[in-house]
This record gives C-alpha cells, sequence and structure tokens, in this order.
C-alpha cells in the first residue's frame, strides 16, 4: 500500500446557514520517497488539504490512510500520536515557542513521547547540525533570522524521523535568497530519502517538486510529473 | 517522565509571569494565612484550657449551683437556685463510703494590701487543705494551709505569683503581713506562676483558710463549690451517685425532679469544652475559608486569562504531538504549583501572625502538624477545584484553530 491513501476527501465549514466546502472529493495517491508540490490560487484549498494529511484536523467526508492505518476516523489521542511520531509539519508562520530557545523548540515534540533528557538533547542538538544551526541552540526565536527560525522549524519536525514531512508556504515569509537556502535544504532532505509534500504559490519552488497537485475550489485539478530537466534545484 | 517535564514546563510559565503569578496568589495566601491562623490560635487556646482543667484530676468531681449553662434562661434559673452550705459539705464527708476527700471552697472579690501597695477586686478563695491534694496548684515558696491552719481558723494566706510579684516586688514575702478586705493575714506560701489565658492573669489571688474565710466573710449568697475526690477513678461514678442521694436528701428534691444542683467531672469539662471549639472551629474555617473562595476565583480568572494568551503555544504543543492529557496536566500543574506556594507563603504568615499573637495576649499558640496539613491540602485543592476548568479548556482547543489564532 501507499503511504498516503485518500478517497473522496470533503471538508466543509459551517458558516452560519451558508456551507462552505473547503475540499470536495479529493482522491490521491503518494508513494513513500516522493516530492510533491501542491499549487492553486488563494482559498482554492490547499492548507485544508495539509491540515487534514498532517492530523492536524479531520475530514468531514471520505478516508484516508497513512501508512495503511486508517487515520479519519482516529480519536484525538491517536491523531496526536501519529502527529508526534509519523509527521513533520513546517508552517508559513514557523510557529515556535517564542520563549523557548531552539533546543527547547526542537525537544517539543520528544518531551511528549517521554523520550529521556538526556535522548532529547542529544537528537535535537543532531537535528539542529543536520540544518546547520549547531551553533546557535540557545538562541530564542526573537534572536534568529527569519530563515534560522524555519531551519529551526525544519529541525524540530526532522527530530522524531517522521515518515512525513509537510510543508506549508515554508517560503512565504522569506525573501527569495533565504527561500534558495530553505529549498536546498529540503531537496537535500528529499535525496536523503524523506517523503516530502510542499504547498506554495510560486512556480519556481513547485519546480524543486518531482510531481505537482493542482488545486481549484476544493478539488485536484490536475496531477502532473515534473520531466527530470525541469526540476530546479540539485537531484 | 512525560509528567515530570509538564511540571517543568509549568514552572516555567509562572517564573517568567512572576509579577502577575505573584499577585494572584494574594488571595490565597490571605485564605491560607486566616485558616492557619484560626487554628493555631483555637489549638493553642484549647490546649491551656485544657491544662487547666486536668489539674482537677481524674478522679475528682465539682458540685455546683451553677457550674454549666447552655442558654442564658439556663443560666437565669440555675442561679435561684438555693446555694449549697457547709451542711452539705458534712453530709458528704459522714455519709459518701467511696470518698476519699471533701474540699469545700467560696470565693469572693475583696482588695489587698500591703504598706502602700495595693491590689484592687482580687480572688480571695476559703478552701480547705485538701484542696492542694485535689488540685495540682505547685507551690513555689513555702507552702499551702495545713490541717492545723483550717482547724484554728489561723489568719494565713496563701497567694499567686501575681500578687507576690505587685506587693513583695524583690522582698521575701513568707511571714510578711496582708491585708484582706479589713484583715490582716500572714503570707505562708507563693503558688508557681501559671501566665495567663487571653490577657486574664491565671496568678493573681489569694488562699486562705476555709474557716478563716467563713470568719470574716460568712458564706456568700451564691454559696460554696464543693470538689469531691473518689477513692479511685474506677469508682468515681459511684461517688456521684452516693453524693446525688445525700444532697438531694439534704435539699428536700421531691423524687420526681431533676437535680438543684450541678455535678462536673474533668471528662464531662473537656467534652463541653471540645463541642465548644468543634462549633468555633468549624465557624471561623467557613468564615475564613470565602478569602479562599475569592483567591480560588482569581486563580482561576487569571489561569483563563493565561489560557487565552497562550492559545497559540497550545496549538503549536498540540501540533507537534501533545495530548489532551499533557495539556491538562501542565495547566493543572500550573495552578497547583501558584496555590500551592500560595499556601507555603500563607503558612510562614499564619505562623509568624499566631507567634505575634503569643505576646499580644499570652496565649500559648501550636502551629500544629494538623494547620499545616490543613494550609497544604486546603491550598492544593484550591487549585485542582479552580484550575480544572481553565485546563479543561486549554486541552479541548482545536489544533488548526489554537494555531491560527491571533
Ligand atoms: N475555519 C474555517 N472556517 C470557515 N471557513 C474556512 C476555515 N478554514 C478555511 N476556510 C475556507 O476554506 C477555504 C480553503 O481555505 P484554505 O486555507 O485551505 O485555502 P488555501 O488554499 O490554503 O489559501 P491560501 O493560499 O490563501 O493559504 C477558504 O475559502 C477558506 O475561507
Ligand atoms: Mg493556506
Amino acid at each position: 500500500m501507499s503511504l498516503i491513501e485518500t478517497k473522496n476527501l470533503w471538508k466543509t465549514y459551517e458558516m452560519g446557514a451558508e456551507q462552505v466546502h473547503a475540499l470536495r472529493g479529493v482522491t490521491i495517491t503518494i508513494e513513500k520517497g516522493e516530492y510533491v508540490a501542491i499549487m492553486g490560487p488563494s482559498g482554492s484549498g490547499k492548507s485544508t488539504l495539509m491540515n487534514l494529511i498532517g492530523c492536524l484536523d479531520t475530514p468531514s467526508q471520505g478516508e484516508y490512510w497513512l501508512n495503511s492505518r486508517k487515520v479519519s476516523q482516529m480519536n484525538d489521542d491517536e491523531l496526536a500520536n501519529i502527529r508526534n511520531r509519523e509527521i513533520g509539519f513546517v508552517f508559513q508562520t514557523f510557529n515556535l515557542l517564542p520563549r523557548a530557545t531552539a533546543l527547547h523548540n526542537v525537544e517539543l515534540p520528544l518531551i511528549y513521547n517521554g523520550t529521556s533528557a538526556q535522548d532529547r538533547h542529544a537528537k535535537a542538538m543532531r537535528a539542529l547540525e543536520k540544518v546547520d544551526l549547531g551553533d546557535r541552540v540557545t538562541h530564542k526565536p526573537s534572536e534568529l533570522s527569519g530563515g534560522q527560525r524555519q531551519r529551526v522549524a525544519m529541525a524540530r519536525a526532522l527530530v522524531n524521523d517522521p515518515s512525513l514531512l509537510l510543508a506549508d508556504e515554508p517560503t512565504g515569509n522569506l525573501d527569495s535568497k533565504t527561500s534558495v537556502e530553505i529549498m536546498k535544504l529540503l531537496d537535500e532532505l528529499h535525496r536523503q530519502g524523506n517523503t516530502i509534500i510542499i504547498v506554495t504559490h510560486e512556480k519556481d519552488i513547485a519546480q524543486h517538486a518531482h510531481r505537482v497537485l493542482s488545486i481549484l475550489d476544493g478539488e485536484i485539478a490536475e496531477d502532473t510529473t515534473i520531466p527530470q530537466e525541469q526540476r530546479n534545484g540539485v537531484h | 517522565m512525560v509528567t515530570g517535564s509538564l511540571f517543568g514546563i509549568a514552572f516555567d510559565a509562572l517564573r517568567t509571569n512572576r509579577l502577575r503569578s505573584g499577585l494572584t496568589l494574594l488571595g490565597v495566601i490571605i485564605g491560607v494565612t486566616s485558616v492557619m491562623t484560626i487554628i493555631s490560635a483555637l489549638e493553642g487556646l484549647t490546649g491551656s484550657i485544657e491544662r487547666e482543667i486536668e489539674q482537677m484530676g481524674p478522679s475528682t468531681f465539682m458540685i455546683g449551683t451553677l457550674l454549666t449553662a447552655m442558654s442564658e434562661q439556663e443560666a437565669l434559673d440555675k442561679f435561684k437556685r438555693k446555694p449549697l452550705d457547709y451542711e452539705a459539705v458534712q453530709i458528704i464527708e459522714d455519709g459518701c463510703e467511696v470518698c476519699d476527700k471533701v474540699a469545700p471552697r467560696a470565693a469572693r472579690g475583696e482588695d489587698l494590701k500591703y504598706r502602700d501597695q495595693s491590689m484592687y477586686d482580687i480572688v480571695v478563695v476559703g478552701a480547705t487543705y485538701h484542696h492542694v491534694e485535689i488540685y495540682d496548684l505547685e507551690v513555689d515558696q513555702g507552702r499551702f494551709h495545713s490541717y492545723e491552719d483550717d482547724l484554728y481558723r489561723r489568719r494565713v494566706a496563701f497567694i499567686g505569683a501575681g500578687v507576690y510579684e505587685k506587693l513583695y516586688e524583690g522582698l521575701d514575702p513568707l511571714g510578711k503581713d496582708i491585708w484582706v478586705g479589713n484583715q490582716k493575714y500572714t503570707v505562708i506560701g507563693v503558688a508557681k506562676k501559671k501566665g495567663s489565658v487571653f490577657g486574664a492573669s491565671q496568678d493573681e489571688f489569694v488562699y486562705v483558710p476555709f474557716d478563716s474565710f467563713r470568719r470574716q466573710f460568712g458564706i456568700s449568697r451564691r454559696g460554696l463549690y464543693i470538689s469531691v475526690k473518689a477513692r479511685s477513678v474506677d469508682q468515681l461514678q459511684e461517688a456521684m451517685d452516693e453524693v446525688r442521694v445525700l444532697l438531694r436528701s439534704q435539699r428536700h428534691v421531691p423524687f420526681d425532679q431533676p437535680d438543684d444542683f450541678d455535678m462536673l467531672t474533668a471528662e464531662s469539662l473537656l467534652t463541653m469544652l471540645n463541642s465548644l471549639t468543634k462549633i468555633l472551629r468549624f465557624g471561623l474555617v467557613g468564615i475564613s475559608s470565602i478569602s479562599l473562595v475569592v483567591g480560588g476565583i482569581v486563580v482561576m480568572n487569571i489561569m483563563m486569562v493565561s489560557v487565552t494568551e497562550r492559545t497559540r503555544e497550545i496549538g503549536i504543543r498540540k501540533s507537534v504531538g501533545a495530548k489532551r492529557r499533557h495539556i491538562l496536566t501542565q495547566f493543572l500543574f500550573e495552578a497547583v504549583i501558584l496555590t500551592l506556594s500560595g499556601g507555603i507563603v500563607g503558612i510562614v504568615a499564619g505562623f509568624l501572625i499566631a507567634s505575634a499573637l503569643v505576646g499580644m495576649l499570652n496565649v500559648q499558640m501550636n502551629p500544629s502538624a494538623l494547620a499545616i496539613t490543613a494550609g497544604l491540602t486546603v491550598s492544593t485543592g484550591t487549585g485542582l477545584v479552580f484550575g480544572i476548568y481553565p485546563a479543561l479548556k486549554a486541552a479541548r482547543l482545536d489544533p488548526i484553530k489554537a494555531l491560527s489564532y491571533e
């Protein structure tokens, strides 16, 4: 079975009397080791889909299997477990704890699965070194640049060795030079065998991926594979 | 493992908000302080009264016309009773088989004088030499009066430490004169100092032989108190029964009427004292727990604010895998650390106030284990009770909504 399989996913928000269909029957399959970009206009449902895939939210209808486990019917605690062990999530706004050091931020997922303080420290250090921030571990987010913050967030996403790395517009708040750095890092992580899904508005960024899913009004409009020669970055 | 980390997280959160945490605590501190002070004061007070009562000894009982009254009406009714007279003492002495000692006692207020030193309205007690054998009245200097003093109605006086300090400061009191009312007595002994209960000195009294008292003052309208010591603790009840029969016949009480005198043992006094302080304790602790409830509500309020302020933090924690119970525990820890530290401050403050009261009121204070346990339990409980709602609210937040909270 594939890493991700969704079948006819719907997400509907009740806005008073009105219903907003953020997703209208999304059926996709993503294999282990893929590098996928999700594109689409603002409000088309990209984030909604990412949140479902990342188990931060549950679909109104439809089914979702992650690693052969049916996630769409899991309860809160089971979802928390999946988020903790299977998924690394990188957000546009970084979502770091502002008062905690980079190291503590990266340790955070490990706190909730009972990793010992010693192991926590070692794993977080390794993850921070992986994103080239070994010399900034005691800095707080406010003492780091935007790119560095996003790299801390990536270290946090990676620290538990997840099966899936999700990034919702990871370069959305960064300038183009810093964006290139972050994309390089993602490319490298993909090369090391991670499965990556990234949401973006920018064609440049999307072209780092091997496959682009285009969303329009909550439906998958296009599913294209990017030929090797058109890809950005080193693969 | 996880719990330990959550405790650390809660602790850090409070530390970064020190001033607010401190202010939040005021209510809890005041509440615990008052609970502490009240319990300590009550324990101290009952402790000193208990010691006083225990001087009576377990095989002794007291007879009087007005020893207890549960209401004003009862007191007024008893006040009208025929007083106990000296004949009653003799009837008990002659008729009670299992009575070991019978000690009559009469008392009144009189002025005392030695040279140019005076004291006014001091309790003068007429008592027989048995008195020291029944009550545990400790002699510091000289002696209590003897059988002969009683027999020959000698004008000798045994004085309290307070009287000694006022009238004979720096002198050897033994053999000195003392004017009791309009009669001159000779001091033969001084009692050991007892201190005071609630500001009232326990050391201002004069004992004179019973018959000397009778000769000087007669027997007052209030009559006598009679203390009776049974031969043994086991025979206490029997002695009381015998005395009851003797007194009822002396006082011509019809068989279908209740006693027209009171009898009290040390034990029944202690029982009365206990029921009294129990009411007091519940009442006062009840009142002071109002401030704890107020303190608890303040804690709840500040925890609600904290949860709202930290919605994003909660979202972040949930997005990396924190479960409901992790968030719940974290915020409960915060509430309990808050109230518990307030409780500890309150206990220390209560202890200090209690010790200060010792100086002011001369009450023996007991900051006992009971008070400390009560303080700790109550403050932890306050944290749990008032922290649970904000913590539940935090735990139930939806991760997506929490993450997008501005
Ligand atoms: N909590 C919500 N309540 C109601 N409607 C919502 C909610 N979240 C999203 N929506 C709606 O669902 C649709 C999809 O939103 P989504 O955030 O997935 O868009 P997006 O593709 O990520 O857009 P963007 O590129 O601007 O981030 C939008 O119309 C949005 O208004
Ligand atoms: Mg979006």
